[in-house]
């Protein structure tokens, strides 16, 4: 599983490759070549390093550790095919590490980064209703028992699109560079993680690389069911490119905006799910 | 970062990555449950990457005070 948590890092971090390479040819420039993301893990590895005066020593340093570690822990949940709320309730406590990791600097933009990651916690609720309406649909939350069930019935991605189309959103906030990425806005320099640099922000690249892989694999484990390895693989990169698509052609929205759109989208999926739970349970 | 802090960082890279192999060894043969298994490479994995970082960054620097407003 070691050399599987390796491979899924670096394939995460070949992902948010693509996505630079795809947002800057769209925009009509050369961009990146797409393995830069890994390059650039690898070059933050060997930068001198060191923790800023200002700093909380102890939270600056392990919250990198925390970040790494919950999604090492999310990637053996997805592989086991363990419980879809133990993923998004990692997928939740990556907010609070983002909140640990701005405010852990005593820089004031990483401190604005680490407060609007607590403001963009509205792009979660659509994720609970999500969660609720699939919860409905298999009747259970266990990745294994949602595969075997889209097995007999088909995909959820036909059966409950609503929640696609949420989930997807869930998935848009958490891409660099799209409309909701609010967390590490330009006008912030790099948001929460302007001040993790050197190893740090290798560790960070890391965590980041786990993340995309885990999200985008649970994604379509559970809207597109069981694939072979080579459909998934081509499922996430295709999946990614569509992610790229969405930012490139979308400016960055306003906090306000950001919350606002996300909230209009948990209204919507409340309606469904009220619908969904009236219609399936009797 | 002081060369100490180095040494430090090496060692614990070296544990964490002994503790992942074992670990996954250990599990290979039967002779762990796989959420002994998995608790180790949660614990061992982040910190075997990050202090394998510190321990082979090329310069160790001075800390700064960073830009903290006007």
């Amino acid at each position: 599983m070691i050399a599987e948590l390796v491979l899924a890092m670096l394939f995460g971090l070949l992902l948010l490759g693509i996505h630079r390479k795809v947002i800057a040819r769209i925009q009509r420039r050369p961009g990146p070549p797409v393995w830069q993301e890994i390059l650039h893990a690898a070059k933050f590895s060997f930068k001198t390093t060191w923790v800023p005066a200002t700093a909380s020593g102890a939270l600056f340093a392990g919250i990198v550790l925390v970040a790494v570690g919950i999604w090492t822990a999310a990637f053996f949940v997805m592989m086991t095919g363990g419980s879809l709320l133990i993923i998004f309730g990692i997928y939740m406590l990556h907010k609070i590490v983002e909140h640990a990791f701005g405010l852990s600097s005593g820089s004031p933009y990483g401190k604005f980064g680490g407060v609007r990651s607590v403001i963009s916690a509205a792009s979660e609720i659509p994720l609970f209703v999500s969660v609720a309406v699939i919860g409905l649909f298999t009747g259970s939350l266990e990745l294994t028992e949602i595969t075997a069930w889209e097995a007999v019935h088909g995909p959820l991605f036909f059966t409950a699109f609503p929640a696609v189309v949420a989930m997807y959103l869930v998935l848009l906030s958490k891409m660099p560079f799209g409309p909701f990425s609010i967390v590490e806005s330009k006008e912030l320099v790099s948001g929460y993680k302007t001040e993790h640099f050197g190893a740090w922000r290798a560790g960070l690249e890391v965590c980041n690389g786990l993340k995309t892989t885990v999200l985008l694999a649970t994604f379509l484990l559970v809207f597109a069911g069981q694939l072979p390895v080579l459909w998934m693989v081509i499922g996430m990169i295709l999946l990614t490119v569509s992610l790229s698509f969405a930012c490139a052609v979308t400016p960055m929205l306003s906090p306000f905006d950001s919350v606002t759109i996300q909230s209009l989208v948990t209204a919507l999926m409340l309606v469904y799910a009220g619908i969904v739970f009236t219609g399936v349970l009797p | 970062m002081t060369g100490r802090i180095k040494r430090v960082a090496g060692r614990l890279a070296a544990c964490g990555i002994v503790a992942c192999g074992a670990a996954a060894a250990l599990y290979l043969y039967g002779m762990l449950p796989f959420w002994a298994y998995a608790a180790v490479t949660v614990l061992g994995f982040p910190a075997a990457v990050v202090a394998l970082f510190l321990w082979w960054m090329a310069d160790e620097g001075k800390e700064d005070i960073p830009f903290i407003g006007y």
